[in-house]
């Protein structure tokens, strides 16, 4: 399918053709403009049964239910669900501590990874994929297509974007929410060093669009588990002042902080019903995309 | 605290260590550039008060860990009392030990007596200390013994009990002298003793001496005194004053006089079962007590007619110290009291013959002869017990005849002469005798009393039942005075001295101001304290004829008995715990026979006394001197010197693992990454 040449290595043949049996599937109706795999808040014609519902004036003859009316002598007309596809939108957040590693990849370069594997398989079951480059600011964007160059365009920003800056990704957040258009599946790539309370807002302002959010809340190791030996002086990737610090001092204090804002972001991804997905970088990413998938394929059936 | 290894202190400052390495390790810091700032700034606002804490304790018990492993390593010795000793062990111990009868005192519920404990902590505290030379002062003959390594002071027969009473001066003295004939760079003088004031002799005048002479090694000497100062509460002593065989129509007996002392102020009558044996018969009695002290007068035991003069031992039940508990004597007839009288003035000798010549007890064979300058020669001096002698002093042979009888334990009482022999130029007679002189007749008002006189010793003191002699109710009328060495005994208002003693090893010599007759006083005429000092002395002088006697071991007169016999001294009956190898005379309890002589050797009565020394007295005594002292218990084995090296590798380990533990990473808190959780 993709007819580029270059070689991409945040997209990994033998993992997109592992991945290629599973789907990518929204949550919630999806409104697509073609058919497709997904549920879609409008009525159509397809073999799935969905409600009966009264006769209104206006309403196709040909879609009345003869046989109800023979038992129950009223008129109902018998819907089925339309299925449709979707219009993906990756956020990407490239701020300047996205550029962090302490091991092979940063996160950056796993965002990439996640990204670009979710935007094939949606590409692939004709779901239109677009990108938004977020830091202190929008530094790419990408509206939805679903055609197979614009997937090639997507590429062509995952290729040449680039970790700087601090992050404004609750402002920008809440502009993507109006910009795009409704229920849409929005993927939040983001290390989300904001406070939780602040994203609150944003997640439930692009619920309230009807939005499908997923998020992968990208951490290094090494920002979890914090092991330093000696006394390090730490320079802000967004561009703050230098700190130092003496680590076996403040690792405790670092411990409880993080927990601190784990606990609460995951209150606040609780009550704003985010699809969130907490990812270290060296883990598989292979696997966290078949849980991902496999984790959403299960929420559709329910 | 002190260490066997006292340099390895000087490592000390390597505690140091773990300061200077956490400040170097500030200084090597490192640089990451870091995405999650914001979780560092929440760190740092966040209450930095237990970390903070956790990295001074660490840091602390790596300076602990530091400073146990030097402390360990100089092995520190667990002791109250040998401040200085740190670093010293390799020098000169000289142990001297006080073995006097007190010292065998057992504590309480402990079969272990003083000297046993003194002994055995003494011996292991050198051996911990690895002291090299060790030398054993023996308090009988101040010879210095040289322990042999691994050789204990226990064994050594220089630290057994001895029944002499123990002379901590001349101990001190003998030490100082080692130290000074062996020019010891340093040294150590470890002294156990009870610290009984009569072996003590705090006012002797050897003290300024020792304190002087130790001073000048600074504190190159130091002093370790291991002291036992309690008493037992329920000990008892026994004590005999007098045993003399008497008869009675054809039976024999003996008159035994002794005293019973407890240690223990109360009115409970109790019964004290005696053990008295004669001539190895022994015999049980029982005599009640109802005081502190019973004195028993005279009690008479039955002997065999034919028993001219034997030997005895009287015995009180096991208590606290076993030395006291029994005493030996020896009896026989007293021998008749001799009395040789030398007067220029006749009269004066007939009243002299009159005092000296009525026997004070009908039993008492006494007799009184008048001498003429000429018979002087003849007179055999050796059976002679009181010389009276008014003239000028005798001088020459006889002068050495009577200086021999004195020494002999003889008495000898001076008159004034009639009139002063000539004088020198100075205005002084020049004959003297016993270092005294006659000098002036003392112009006197009249008639004078006797203003004061000693009645609590020698001829004057009150009587047994404790009244006072009426020497006020003297009077003299002519007073001669004399120049020399002698103790005041009874003195008229201005100073002017009736009666003195002069001062002699054995003996005793006694100078007159006046004499008995009507123109020089009242002696005479109110006779009965001229009379009482004239029997008193003979009855002191006629025991020294006698072919038994009893005598203090370690008196001048056991010392004199035992370079007299030699080892001729034949020992009939001893205290069971004398060694078998200590058999000097003069300082072991019992009964011994040379030829047709015995005599009962016992320890001094000033043993029974049970005053200590007092701190304050002490620290005088040791006035600048360097003395750690610590108070011990009989049978109180714990350790004077311990090695507490473990202690501190113990508290090195502990706070190696606090240290590792407080190092430890906190039980980390990070957060659970599982792809596989659902959001919700």
């Amino acid at each position: 399918m993709l007819h580029n040449r270059k070689q991409r290595d945040y997209l990994d043949p033998h993992v997109l053709s592992r991945l290629a049996g599973l789907s990518l599937f929204a949550r919630r109706p999806m409104q697509g403009n073609v058919s497709g795999k997904h549920r879609s808040p409008n009525r159509g014609a397809s073999v799935e049964f969905a409600q009966y519902r009264k006769y209104v004036p206006g309403d196709d003859l040909r879609r009345l239910d003869w046989r109800t009316y023979g038992r129950t002598d009223r008129y109902y007309v018998k819907e089925f669900e339309a299925d449709t596809n979707l219009r993906c939108c990756f956020v990407l957040d490239t701020s300047g501590s996205m550029n962090y590693r302490s091991q092979q990849w940063s996160k950056l370069d796993y965002a990439k990874r996640l990204v670009g594997t979710l935007a094939y398989l949606a590409a692939e079951q004709g779901d239109a994929v677009g990108i938004s480059c977020v830091a202190d600011g929008i530094r790419g964007a990408l509206p939805p297509r679903r055609n197979p160059s614009h997937l090639r365009q997507l590429f062509e920003i995952l290729d040449t974007t680039l970790c700087q800056g601090g992050t404004q990704l609750v402002p920008i957040l809440h502009e993507l929410a109006e910009t795009t258009a409704q229920r849409a599946l929005i993927i939040l790539v983001s290390d989300l060093f904001v406070p939780p309370e602040e994203l609150r807002s944003c997640f439930q302002h692009l619920r309230f669009r009807k939005h499908d959010l997923a998020i992968f809340h990208l951490l290094d190791p090494q920002e979890i588990r914090f092991q330093f030996q000696r006394p390090t002086r730490f320079l802000d990737l967004e561009g703050g002042n230098p700190i130092f610090v003496e680590p076996s001092e403040i690792a405790d204090r670092y411990h409880r902080a993080l927990e601190e804002y784990s606990e609460s972001l995951q209150r606040v991804v609780l009550e704003t019903a985010v699809d969130y997905t907490r990812v270290s970088s060296d883990q598989d990413y292979e696997q966290v995309l078949i849980e991902f998938l496999t984790r959403r394929m299960r929420g559709r059936g329910g | 605290m002190s260490f066997l290894q006292p340099w390895l202190l000087l490592a000390l400052p390597l505690i140091a260590l773990p300061i200077i390495i956490h400040l170097i390790n500030q200084r090597r810091f490192q640089t990451v550039s870091w995405g999650a700032m914001m979780f560092l700034l929440a760190a740092n606002r966040m209450s930095r008060g237990y970390a903070r804490l956790r990295q001074w304790l660490i840091l602390f018990f790596r300076t602990l860990v530091i400073a146990g492993l030097i402390f360990a390593i100089a092995r520190p010795l667990a002791s109250g009392w040998l401040g200085g000793l740190a670093g010293r062990s390799a020098q000169t111990a000289i142990v001297l030990l006080d073995r006097s009868p007190s010292m065998q005192q057992r504590g309480e519920g402990t079969p272990v007596s003083k000297l046993e404990t003194g002994r055995a902590q003494f011996t292991a505290a050198l051996q911990t200390l690895g002291t090299e030379q060790i030398v054993l002062l023996d308090g009988r003959t101040l010879e210095p013994h040289l322990l042999q390594r691994g050789e204990s002071i226990a064994d050594h027969l220089a630290s057994q009990p001895m029944d002499d009473r123990s002379d901590i001066p001349a101990l001190l003295l003998e030490g100082l002298q080692y130290v000074e004939k062996n020019q010891l760079g340093q040294a150590d003088i470890w002294l156990c003793s009870d610290l009984r004031s009569g072996d003590w002799q705090a006012d002797d005048g050897r003290w300024q001496t020792i304190r002087e002479a130790y001073r000048r090694f600074e504190n190159r000497v130091r002093f370790h005194l291991l002291a036992y100062p309690q008493g037992a509460k329920d000990n008892l002593t026994i004590e005999v004053l007098d045993a003399r065989r008497t008869s009675v129509g054809s039976e024999a007996e003996v008159l035994l006089s002794f005293r019973l002392v407890g240690q223990r102020e109360t009115s409970e009558r109790r019964e004290i079962p005696l053990e008295i044996e004669i001539a190895g018969t022994p015999s049980q009695t029982t005599v009640e007590m109802s005081g502190p002290e019973l004195e028993v007068r005279d009690y008479r035991i039955p002997i065999a007619a034919s028993m001219a003069q034997g030997w005895g031992r009287i015995a009180i039940p096991a208590d606290a110290n076993q030395a006291d508990n029994e005493v030996f004597f020896v009896f026989q007839q007293p021998p008749p009291r001799r009395t040789v009288i030398f007067c220029e003035d006749r009269p004066l000798a007939d009243a002299l013959r009159l005092a000296a010549g009525i026997a004070p007890a009908s039993d008492l064979q006494v007799e009184a002869q008048i001498v003429t300058a000429e018979a002087l020669e003849t007179v055999p001096w050796e059976e002679i017990a009181l010389l009276l002698w008014q003239g000028p002093l005798p001088k020459g042979d006889l002068l050495a005849q009577i200086e021999r009888m004195v020494g002999r334990g003889g008495c000898v009482m001076f008159f004034p002469p009639t009139s002063l022999p000539g004088t020198s130029d100075r205005g002084a007679v020049e004959e003297e005798a016993f270092g005294v002189r006659w000098a002036s007749p003392t112009e006197l008002a009249g008639e004078v009393q006797i203003d004061s006189w000693r009645s609590d010793a020698d001829l004057l003191s009150q009587t047994q039942s404790g009244q006072a002699l009426p020497v006020g109710t003297l009077k003299v009328r002519a007073l001669v005075s004399f120049e020399g060495p002698s103790t005041p005994l009874a003195t008229v208002a201005g100073g002017g001295v009736v009666l003195a003693r002069v001062p002699t090893t054995a003996g005793a010599v006694y100078f007159w101001g006046t004499s008995p007759t009507p123109a020089a006083s009242t002696l005479a005429s109110d006779g009965v304290v001229f009379y009482v000092a004239l029997q008193r002395a003979l009855a002191q002088a006629s025991e020294s004829l006698g072919s038994a006697r009893m005598v203090e071991a370690g008196s001048p007169t056991a010392q004199k008995m035992m370079v007299a016999g030699a080892n001729g001294w034949e020992k009939i009956r001893g205290r069971q715990q004398t060694s078998e190898g200590d058999r000097q005379v003069a300082t072991t309890a019992g009964v011994y026979r040379l030829g047709d002589k015995w005599a009962a050797i016992n320890r001094p009565p000033a043993e029974d006394l049970p005053e200590v020394l007092d701190d304050a007295t002490l620290d005088r005594l040791f006035q600048g001197l360097p003395l750690d002292r610590v108070d011990g218990q009989a049978g109180n084995l714990a350790a004077l010197v311990q090695e507490i090296w473990r202690a501190f590798l113990l508290a090195m380990m502990a706070s190696m693992v606090i240290e590792a533990a407080l190092s430890l990473p906190q039980r980390t808190t990070a957060l659970q990454v599982d792809a596989r959780r659902p959001a919700s």
